[in-house]
């Protein structure tokens, strides 16, 4: 709020201090902060503001935050004068002092990750973990990241757990034997599966897709079954008549018995070669493959009535696995090709042909090895069963300079040695006091925490020491523990020389590991976490499938790792003139020329299509699940791109009315029935014309011109009169704001990186940021080095500053 | 009688059909249906978005301040059990109304509905509202059960940190809170509710083997404390307090140990590969937290417990009974009738499946009784009206009899406008043997809870 009752009693500023500024807040300003509009609850035309509101002022101008998108942007001369106006007492002195950033626990990724790289064990213990809470937009806030006492239960049971995996492997079976059965949904809802979350996207196209932590090295079967519903429809009786066969599925077992059993039986072979040929005009050949980690590992045909299907078995590929986890995905691939994949439906709504399951069976000669995390932790080299004392020290020493991400102090190591000695006496085996070691490890806070310290009472502000950036960076670029060369570097203190740095920074970019700055950072700031909860109702877009929405969220997820990665100017996330398409995604957009499952990128003329505005993931996440929403859609740009979320509505706004859109008024009809309320007006001016210029797209993302039956009309006036029509221009006038879209990219970033929400007295580092930004050719590089030199990643404030003292 | 495999008991938690088997499977490890006193249990069942009063409250009285002959539209699923249920009119939650704050209902509506403390308006850090009467209960009981209490749900909470209008989703996402910072976030996934009740590890059988396990797991939580205790000297501020959390929650596992160790914990069944799916229809999945939730109260695992139905301000469509729309949408109907009925339908739909745990409980016996008998179970929702946002005269249930502290004899009782939510709580508490003089901005105990 920037201004209520009580606020108004505080100190003011009388007209007169006020004079130099008037001429700026007038051309600027007072059009929409006027007694009758008073947008934002702020009216500029009265002097009798407190200091905490002007200063706010001073912000959104000196940041350019205001005027919003469609008013003339002040000349920098302007900018500066009206600043120099403003006497100290409007500028509230800002600190400059870096913030400090609470402990942080490690969230749900962090935790996972961490495990992996620690142990190099490939459980997902976290999974199972309550969901963590965010705040500013991010699940890695330390403040808002707690510690329930289930959690706590959880932790306990995964160091458990994780510990025995990693110290005597998995348990394997004495014989291998079929490990999991993995099933798809069969509908969109469930399709009489017993409802469980843990079955695999339903894919309009019968696909089978997912991943799988394989437990050791050695060959697995992968073998699944395809079931064949095509129904025979041209089967030609005697007499001439033609018939429909019921499709077999809705016959008893025994009935499908004594048919197949006929079949074979009682026919020469001559009526039976003719029944197949019959078959195969039917239901004609079709491919079948199958793949593992993306490369084709199965390729066969399927062909006949549904008969053929059962008669078939199962498909079976044998393929040697590295223990941890690999992704499969069984599909038709002509079927990517299919202009409306309810084509592949028969009129029961049942897929034609599907892959009904897959087993994975294994281990087939298990590799005879310990596990990768048994050397891991025992460092000493010896071989199972013949360590030495003396190894006790040095193991466990390591494993908490690992796990603690530093040296540990000599207390540390002697209280783990004690459990070690603790268990050899119980009898149990050095491997064993290792074991309840590392437990202890695992549960200890300064595991689960990342913790910074520093001398009691300090109240000055400190740089923080090579081993804590080392953390910070990790967490930031991979989300997860440093690496040996990351350690070894804070160890030998060289981490802080900045050459060392950027080139630290630069390799841990290239990493695989920095995919985290996809899947956590943006798929947060983009909202995309939100799709499977926005997605699309049924019953208006029937067509759309899981398969569908997952592509959807890997375009843009594609999209984004190619700027990052490329080391492209941030501006592309608005206009650039690529994107990653498959089959079915090409056809959802009505791009030519884009055939079968695969991705690739194609180049866009930027007419219909070109960067994230018009991606299916980002029209749809900020739509209805059943209607697009202008004003949400504004909202999204408002908030995500520009930085400049509208403040709250009022109390008692009703929604649209649904049944109404598109039958008896338009969309737009109704928002500027909505919009004839002034106190609505101040707010919605500004989001609805964004919104507008999106119209085109429905609430799934794909091309339109009508709704209903009324013609789109994607044109919107922006505060100032300024008229907007589509998104090309939609992307114009986001391209003059080029500097704010940075800005808050920077700033969405700085938050992430820090783990802490941003406070005023980050504005001088942010502006810093967005200087180095600029001048780097606003490359994504350049940011997360400008983030890692900052004075809020590299230092922290003491404890009694509270991050205010400098 | 001979309990039942445990391989049916899993398959059942998957599927409606195998839910009877449940009871069957009890007599192997319970505990509480043989002690001679049976404790007293309190839980909390929370519905968002309000509840389309007028067919919830009834407009006549059945004489001597009985409920009506015929119960109210959303009440009706109810009618089979009446004589247990006392249906409360009148009580109000100040602290979810605005009081200088501006919009949030619903994000207020959430965080003050057990804890009767207007929550701080922050969608960052220092969130704070107060404890929750669930968790006061639990901390004064703490140790008499090997769980404090648990916490169910049936809808995920939402990530992202602004939920209602700059109030944090945490505020939404629980009714629960341990302390004023730090909520218990409902668990919706019934496997591992199962597991934290019952344990997943595989149990160790030789039992030597097993002493020596627990040994070296109370020697490591002995040094975690050792170190953390250490650490906590070093730190300040923000860093203390997130320590400090970590203690609590460590010396409540401590506590667990120690019951274990004085024999509290009943037979566990051993556990197989529990599917860990969240089941997608509504009906299911609602009714295996409740068998839980009864499950832990016939265990004596835990005498407190609460269930959200959904997250305040959900939005999920109940598309079983036929609606896609967002439940929350609906309810800001402006007074479309078409809408009202269909939040109505929604209101009657949850009370049908909390009907599902009054026949539950009536029907599981438990001492000299069933456990029915000895619980006070409190259904409703933290807004009244959903489309205005209203945080008085709140939809309010009790069922139960409170091991006889209650006397609910079908009676709907119409307190004066505004009295403190907050009142029942005290009330509560104190039936429970839990004395706590005020909470939040209580300003007594609730009369009229017995005849």
């Amino acid at each position: 709020m920037l201004s209520n009752g009580k606020a108004v009693f505080a100190l003011t500023l009388t007209f007169a201090v006020l004079a130099p500024a008037q001429p700026f807040l007038a051309r600027h300003c007072q059009s929409c902060h006027n007694p009758n509009l008073k947008s934002g609850n702020l009216d500029l035309t009265s002097t009798q503001h407190p200091p905490a509101t002007w200063s706010k002022v001073r912000e959104k101008i000196a940041t350019g935050k205001m005027p919003p998108p469609g008013l003339p942007i002040p000349s920098k001369a302007e900018v500066t004068t009206y600043l120099a106006t403003l006497p100290a007492a409007h500028d509230a002195p800002l600190s400059t002092g870096p913030g400090r950033v609470t402990a942080r626990r490690l969230n749900r990724t962090e935790y996972n990750n961490t495990i992996r790289d620690l142990l190099g064990v490939h459980i997902r213990p976290a999974d199972e973990f309550p969901v963590d809470d965010s705040g500013y937009g991010f699940d890695n806030i330390g403040d808002v990241l707690t510690v329930s006492p289930m959690l706590m239960e959880k932790y306990v049971a995964a160091a458990k757990k994780v510990s025995r995996l990693a110290i005597y492997g998995e348990t394997l079976p004495a014989q291998p034997g079929v490990m999991t059965r993995l099933m798809a949904r069969r509908s969109y809802d469930g399709g009489g599966l017993d409802n469980s979350s843990t079955y695999l996207p339903y894919s309009m196209r019968g696909a089978l897709y997912g991943s799988y932590v394989f437990p050791v090295d050695a060959e697995y079967e992968l073998r699944f079954r395809v079931m064949n519903l095509r129904e025979d429809e041209r089967k030609t009786a005697g007499d001439g008549t033609r018939t429909r066969r019921a499709s077999l599925a809705s016959l008893t077992p025994e009935e499908r018995v004594a048919r197949l059993r006929a079949i074979r039986e009682g026919s020469t072979p001559e009526a039976l070669r003719e029944n197949l040929a019959q078959a195969r005009v039917a239901a004609p050949p079709l491919q079948v493959q199958f793949a593992v980690d993306g490369k084709v590992a199965l390729m066969d045909v399927i062909e006949g009535t549904s008969l053929y299907g059962y008669d078939r078995g199962e498909f079976v590929a044998r393929v040697p696995l590295k223990a941890g986890p690999h992704s499969f995905r069984a599909s038709f691939p002509e079927l990517a090709d299919l202009e409306d994949p309810r084509k592949h439906l028969n009129p029961d709504l049942r897929r034609k042909v599907f892959v009904d399951y897959l087993d994975i069976a294994g281990p087939f000669q298990p590799s005879a090895e310990p596990p990768a995390s048994y050397r891991h932790i025992f460092v000493c080299g010896h071989p199972r069963g013949a360590h030495q004392a003396a190894c006790a020290r040095r193991v466990v020493t390591e494993l908490a300079r690992k796990a603690y991400r530093r040296t540990p102090s000599v207390q540390e190591v002697s209280g783990l040695e004690r459990l070690v000695a603790m268990v050899r006496k119980e009898g149990d085996s050095l491997e064993e006091g290792v074991r309840v070691a590392l437990q202890a490890v695992l549960v200890s806070p300064q595991f689960l925490f990342r913790i910074e310290t520093e001398p009691l009472r300090a109240s000055t502000a400190r740089s923080i020491g090579p081993q804590e950036l080392a953390s910070r960076l990790s967490y930031f670029l991979w989300a997860s523990m440093p690496d040996e060369e990351l350690l070894r570097s804070a160890d030998s203190g060289d981490l802080v020389k900045p050459a060392v740095l950027e080139v630290q920074v630069r390799r841990m970019l290239a990493d695989p590991k920095s995919s985290s700055l996809v899947e956590d950072f943006a798929d947060q700031w983009l909202q995309l976490r939100d799709l499977d909860r926005r997605r699309p109702a049924p019953e208006r877009f029937p067509a759309l499938d899981d398969e569908l929405l997952d592509s959807m969220r890997r375009e843009t997820r594609m999209f984004v790792s190619a700027i990052f990665r490329e080391d492209r100017s941030l501006l592309d996330f608005l206009d650039a003139p690529f994107a990653f398409v498959n089959g079915p995604l090409a056809r959802h957009y009505g791009l030519p020329g884009v055939k079968g499952e695969e991705f690739v990128r194609v180049t866009l003329d930027g007419e219909q299509r070109g960067g994230l505005l018009t991606q299916a993931a980002i029209l749809t996440v900020s739509s209805y699940p059943n209607r697009t929403s202008p004003v949400i859609r504004g909202k999204w740009v408002l908030e995500n791109l520009l930085g400049t979320p509208p403040p709250p509505p009022p109390a008692n706004v009703p929604e649209l009315e649904d049944a109404k859109t598109g039958v008896t008024a338009s969309m737009r009809e109704q928002l500027e029935t909505h919009r004839a309320n002034p106190v609505c007006a101040s707010c919605h001016s500004q989001m609805d014309p964004l919104g507008f210029a999106l119209e085109n797209y429905d609430a799934t993302g794909a091309w339109r011109t009508h709704d209903g039956k009324f013609l789109i009309d994607s044109s919107g006036a922006l505060p100032g009169g300024r008229t907007i029509k589509g998104s090309k221009e939609l992307k114009q006038v986001l391209r003059e704001r080029s500097a704010l879209f940075t800005r808050n990219v920077s700033e969405k970033l700085l938050t992430y990186a820090l783990g802490r929400g941003l406070e005023p007295y980050d504005g001088t580092a942010v502006d810093e940021i967005a200087r180095s930004v600029k001048a780097g050719d606003d490359r994504f590089s350049t940011l997360v080095l400008a983030i890692v030199n900052s004075k809020p990643f590299r230092m922290r404030s003491g404890v009694e500053a509270g991050g205010l003292k400098p | 009688m001979k309990s039942l495999p445990r391989r049916a008991f899993l398959r059942g938690l998957g599927t409606a059909v195998g839910l009877p088997l449940l009871d069957s499977m009890i007599p192997a490890f319970s505990h509480a249906a043989t002690t001679a006193k049976s404790p007293c249990r309190m839980a909390f069942v929370y519905v968002p978005n309000g509840i389309v009063m007028d067919l919830w409250t009834p407009k006549t009285e059945g004489g001597m301040g009985r409920l009506p002959e015929a119960l109210p539209r959303i009440l009706e699923p109810l009618a089979p059990y009446r004589e247990n249920l006392l249906l409360m009119s009148g009580l109000t939650q100040n602290g979810g109304r605005a009081l200088g704050d501006g919009p949030g209902d619903h994000g207020r509506a959430g965080a003050n509905y057990l804890t009767a403390v207007h929550p701080r308006k922050t969608y960052g850090k220092d969130i704070q509202t107060g404890v929750s009467v669930d968790q006061i209960a639990a901390q004064k009981l703490a140790g008499q059960t090997r769980f404090g209490s648990l916490e169910l749900g049936c809808e995920q909470g939402i990530q992202g940190g602004n939920c209602d209008n700059g109030y944090s989703c945490a505020y939404s996402n629980s009714i629960s809170w341990r302390t004023p910072s730090t909520p218990n976030p409902p668990e919706i996934r019934p496997r591992a509710v199962f597991e934290r009740l019952f344990g997943s590890a595989e149990i160790e059988t030789d039992p030597a083997k097993r002493a020596r396990q627990e040994k070296y797991d109370r020697s490591v939580l002995d040094l975690v404390l050792e170190d953390a205790n250490r650490l906590k000297v070093s730190l300040g501020g923000a860093d203390r307090r997130k320590l400090d959390e970590y203690l609590h929650a460590i010396r409540e596992i401590e506590t667990r140990i120690q019951s274990a160790e004085h024999g509290k914990i009943p037979v566990t069944p051993a556990i197989g590969n529990i599917p860990s799916g969240i089941p997608s229809n509504y009906i299911e999945h609602s009714h295996l937290m409740f068998d839980l939730m009864t499950l832990a109260f016939q265990t004596d695992s835990t005498r407190v417990a609460t269930m959200m139905m959904a997250i305040e301000q959900s939005n999920r469509p109940y598309r079983e009974i036929g609606l896609s729309e967002s439940h929350h949408g609906l309810t800001h109907h402006s007074g479309d009738k078409d809408k009202i009925a269909k939040v109505a339908q929604i209101n009657r739909f949850h009370v049908e499946q909390f009907a599902y745990l009054v026949n539950k409980l009536q029907s599981t016996p438990d001492g000299d009784g069933t456990l029915l008998d000895h619980i006070m179970l409190v259904y409703g929702s933290g807004l009244a009206d959903g489309n205005r946002h209203e945080h008085h005269n709140l939809p309010t249930l009790l069922a139960g009899r409170g091991c006889g502290a209650v006397q609910p004899g079908g009676r709907h009782v119409r307190y004066a406008d505004e009295t403190p939510m907050a009142n029942l709580f005290t009330a509560m508490l104190d039936k429970m043997g839990v004395t706590a003089e005020a909470m939040g901005d209580s300003t007594g105990k609730l009369g009229y809870l017995s005849i």
